[in-house]
């Protein structure tokens, strides 16, 4: 089932543009926004679809103590850039899944102590689509966390594309910020590129990224092979697999996400 | 020569001990570039007409760049006119034996712990000296020559030696590269020149030693190393050069030729003048290093930066032929107001391509200190792989550290991995250290080199107790 | 059910299967010892048809069909069972998911209808109890984050899900403390009927208290040198292989 008919048997009305899931939480469902702004205060549920080839700018401000949980699902080579400025004890979290040629553009500014964001992400290339996930998180004050994770996989003649950056300004003490950047390469034409970066300006900080590009474990498809699996099933098996620790930070709508990532593979 | 320096080094207090001038007759041209100073330069080395066209090509097409900016450096306006590109120890006639150099020049040479002949005998290492723009001395030419391996000035390799300068200068580094590369295919007025020929093992380590001593100068010099097919080098470089408040320019180029199973180790020890603890003078670093791997070839680069007060330096593989391994091991130190900005390409075009790269940064004091790499995988590179681990170790809260790689992967059969850690040194380490009875100062230099150890356990013998103390030393006053 | 004639492999140049004869009929069991490097590995390796190793000459008949000819996956659903050594962590793919698959390609290749979810979760539930499998271990990954025991468990936890005609498990008993074992070999002795038949590829004796063989075969070298009862693994047990590698040098 597709996104929106999921959202939609769930009672979300084009009239008011909510829908209540699972968790009881009342969600607001943007689809193919230009521009958005937000102070968010309190706590703010958010899924933005975007359908279309278009542009989109959003901007949120999250006040101290504030949280935003926000799904976001790419089905066109949509363009969309997301400014997060975060204030103490903000909670941000973000799960963000394309299966088109989009480019998904985050800055996030960590400009509280004690805020925190954690962000998971995962693509599939096909085509001659260029992916791109670009994430800048600056850590501007001290005690702050980022826990940043991307998967990428590229098939056919697709590029999938990896720009990454944690920034730790100067008094930034104490900063734990992770960024990883998994990738599989499946088509013969496929193309990665990822660039993990840290720019850091204080000594007592936690920090790591990692990058990997690699392709399906060939020991793993054998093994499925030999308890009866065809080598498509196998690699298919695999690769939903390798998406599936993303979607798994989407609660309920989880699902459908990976749903929706299953049936790009098939076109693949 | 680990005796020797062992003691100079012992008894140093922790400022930069190359720092003294010799006080020798130099010959230099007037400051400024042009086509007059590439001609009077290729002049004053004699050589051939060819050389000089490539010159003027060269300085032609510099003429046309412009100075990379992309780097994460603070580079200072950089007047090329103001610098004088000709310098060279005055010497009466050719050099026919040590004996024959002059007394002073060999003195500058033994304090820098690089006596010309005996020492290096007994270590068993061949070493040609540079010294401003020329090669002084290239040592043990004889036992070298035994084995039909060619080990000289480049300016003489240009002269004795033309068919294979003609065949790998610019081969793989051409004078179009970049700014640095360009420049210095103009004006490089010395440096060395090693061909191993096919099925040779050189018998001993080879090693260049260069020093800037002349004021005003830039150095430029060009290294240019051919390992024939099956042959295997070791070769190492070290570098030092004056105090002084100005900045002094370096721009070298080192073009590596590794035919098919060759395999070249290629160890640096950079220790130009840093600066002072101010940021006043030091060198500019901006050196252009390649090698090319045919297949089965094997090209690993170690260095250990410390010196230099901006560092900008890439050295690099590219693995053409199927099979060929290229590694990259660094530890670049920065303190004070040193920049740093270095790291590696590896590029993978041929099959079954390897590569590693290993870098640790330390950084102290107001540095920063950048790691840049790049692994490409061509599409054609089946099963290529690398590994990388980039790990930085900050020493106080004013200075930076930066990690900028990049994976370009164009085939779907590449596995490539990239690690990168950032730490500091814990109170718990050094109180651990000092309740030991270490001083503090003593336990970050332990603390330090135990942290490079990975990458000075790759370098000869000699120089990795040179590295360890040079580490140990560029930390002085890091720790308060 | 299985007739193994002659069979040579190599991987690269290395030739490591150099001439094996083995014929295994329903409801025997089925041991192959000898030291290491001495072919156990690959003969389950080819068997299965893991395309490292290239057969060069001889034949395998299986269930009257060339085996040498069926794809990897095509042997399995014919219901030929590799109990591995080493088996693979995939992440992310859950056990559910992955044996649900297994056993549909199975009926499929049967021409039967696929279970319902509700028919699979029951299997499961059944299966698991053979091996006390933790039932959590089902809704985790494969193998990912399992012991060595619980991998054990778990291959032998598909055994049973596969129900298949020839089991061949290779170094099952490898890193397995005793009660682990015993879980394992009873597991293993349960599925045992006079349908199927059971290979076991061992080091040890110790095995084999619990999974008593008909027959034992010592691979020495790429070829079966030797053959015997139940006893001759007691005599290898207390003996080595000295006496019989010193008897064919």
């Amino acid at each position: 089932m597709r996104l929106l008919d999921y959202l939609q048997s769930r009672g979300l009305r084009a009239s008011t543009g909510m829908c209540t899931l699972g968790d009881g939480q009342a969600w607001e469902i943007i689809i193919n926004p230009s521009t958005v702004e937000r102070t968010v205060r309190g706590r703010l549920s958010l899924i933005v679809v975007h359908t279309a080839d278009d542009a989109a700018k959003m901007h949120f401000d999250l006040c101290e103590g504030a949280s935003l949980n926000m799904i976001e699902l790419f089905t066109a080579d949509s363009f969309s850039e997301c400014n997060i400025n975060q204030q103490a004890e903000s909670d941000c979290r973000i799960v963000s899944v394309s299966v088109a040629g989009s480019v998904a553009d985050y800055t996030i500014n960590l400009d509280g102590e004690h805020a925190a964001n954690h962000l998971r992400s995962a693509y599939i290339a096909g085509g001659e689509e260029h992916t791109k996930v670009a994430l800048r998180v600056n850590h501007n004050v001290p005690d702050c966390t980022s826990d940043s994770l991307v998967k990428g996989v590229a098939g056919g003649k697709s590029t999938g594309e990896f720009y990454g950056l944690v920034y730790v300004a100067q008094d930034a003490q104490r900063t734990d910020a992770r960024q990883t950047n998994s990738n599989i390469e499946i088509g013969a034409d496929a193309k990665i590129i990822t660039k993990p970066q840290l720019e850091i300006y204080a000594d007592d900080v936690k920090c790591s990224h990692g990058a990997t590009v690699g392709q399906l474990d060939g020991d793993a498809v054998l093994y499925m092979r030999q308890r009866g699996l065809s080598e498509e099933q196998a690699r298919r098996l695999q690769i939903e697999g390798f998406v599936s620790d993303i979607v798994l930070h989407a609660g309920e709508v989880g699902e459908v996400l990976a749903e929706e990532l299953t049936t790009k593979l098939e076109i693949l | 020569m680990a005796e020797k320096d062992k003691d100079l080094l012992d008894n140093i207090d922790g400022e930069y001990k190359y720092g003294f001038t010799t006080d020798i007759e130099t010959e230099t041209i007037a400051r400024g570039l042009n086509e007059d100073v590439i001609r009077l330069i290729s002049a004053k080395k004699e050589e051939p007409e060819w050389m000089l066209e490539r010159r003027l090509k060269a300085f032609r097409h510099w003429q046309t760049m412009t100075l990379p900016t992309w780097a994460h450096l603070d580079i200072p306006e950089i007047d090329f006119q103001d610098i004088i590109y000709y310098a060279a120890p005055k010497q009466r006639k050719k050099l026919g034996s040590m004996d024959e150099v002059d007394p002073e020049l060999k003195r500058t040479f033994d304090k820098l712990g690089i006596p010309l002949e005996e020492q290096m005998a007994l270590a068993g290492v061949a070493v040609d000296a540079v010294m401003d723009s020329v090669s002084v001395k290239t040592t043990f030419r004889e036992t070298l020559a035994e084995k039909d391996i060619i080990f000289c000035s480049i300016s003489e390799a240009i002269r004795e030696y033309p068919d294979l300068v003609k065949k790998y200068l610019g081969s793989v580094v051409p004078h179009t590269d970049n700014f640095y590369a360009a420049l210095n295919a103009a004006v490089f007025s010395d440096g060395s020149f090693c061909y191993i020929p096919k099925g040779v093992r050189c018998p001993m380590e080879l090693s260049t030693y260069f020093r800037i001593n002349a004021e005003g100068t830039g150095q430029f010099e060009r290294t240019l190393l051919v390992a024939d097919e099956g042959a295997y080098v070791s070769y190492l470089e070290g570098c030092t050069a004056p105090r002084r408040d100005e900045n002094q320019l370096h721009a070298a180029v080192v073009e590596i030729v590794v035919e098919k199973d060759a395999e070249v180790k290629y160890s640096t020890v950079q220790n130009w003048y840093p600066g002072d603890k101010e940021g006043r003078g030091g060198i500019y670093n901006f050196v252009t290093k390649r090698g090319l791997c045919r297949e089965g070839g094997h090209l690993s680069w170690t260095q250990v930066e410390t010196g230099s007060a901006i560092t900008w330096k890439y050295p690099s593989c590219v693995l053409l032929g199927d099979n060929s391994v290229g590694e990259f091991y660094s530890v670049a130190m920065t303190n004070n107001y040193q920049q740093a900005d270095t790291g590696t390409k590896m590029i993978h075009i041929g099959r079954n391509t390897r590569s590693r790269i290993v870098s640790k940064g330390i950084s102290a004091g107001k540095s920063q200190n950048a790691y840049r790499g790049l692994v490409r995988v061509a599409k054609g590179a089946d099963n290529a792989r690398n590994y990388s681990q980039c790990d930085s170790l900050l020493i106080g809260d004013k200075c930076g550290a930066h990690t900028f790689p990049e994976i370009d992967s164009h085939n779907p059969t590449a596995v490539l991995e990239h690690e990168a850690t950032t730490s500091k040194i814990s109170e718990e380490q050094l109180f651990y250290c000092n309740q030991r009875g270490l001083s503090t100062e003593d336990a970050v230099g332990l603390i330090v080199n135990g942290y490079a150890r990975e990458v000075i356990a790759k370098l000869p013998m000699e120089f990795a107790v040179e590295a360890q103390k040079l580490l140990a030393l560029s930390l002085e006053g890091s720790v308060g | 059910m299985l007739s193994v004639k002659n069979l040579h492999a190599s991987i690269g140049d290395k030739e490591i299967l150099r001439g094996i004869n083995l014929e295994v009929r329903a409801g025997e069991v089925h041991a192959i010892m000898g030291p290491n490097g001495s072919g156990k590995s690959t003969l389950a390796s080819v068997l299965a048809g893991n395309e490292k190793f290239t057969v060069t000459e001889g034949s395998v008949e299986f269930m009257g069909q060339n085996l040498l000819d069926l794809s990897i996956e095509d042997r399995a659903r014919m219901g030929l069972f590799l109990g591995f050594q080493y088996p693979v962590e995939i992440p992310g793919v859950t056990m559910a998911n992955f044996m649900k698959m297994a056993v549909n390609e199975q009926r499929k290749f049967r021409g039967e209808d696929p279970l319902t979810a509700g028919e699979f979760l029951r299997l499961m539930r059944e299966k698991s109890a053979i091996v006390e499998l933790d039932s959590k271990l089902t809704s985790r990954a494969v193998n990912e984050g399992f012991s060595g025991g619980e991998k054990k468990k778990n291959e032998i936890f598909q055994m049973a899900m596969l129900d298949p005609k020839l089991a061949v498990l290779d170094e099952t008993d490898s890193g397995l403390d005793i009660d682990a074992l015993r879980v394992v070999a009873t597991g293993v002795t349960k599925l045992h009927t006079e349908e199927n038949a059971t290979v076991v590829i061992t080091h040890y004796q110790r095995l084999l208290d619990y999974i008593v063989p008909d027959y034992v075969h010592v691979l020495y070298k790429g070829q079966i040198i030797y053959s015997g009862d139940k006893t001759l693994a007691l005599k290898l047990e207390k003996e080595g292989y000295d006496w019989l590698i010193s008897k064919e040098e």
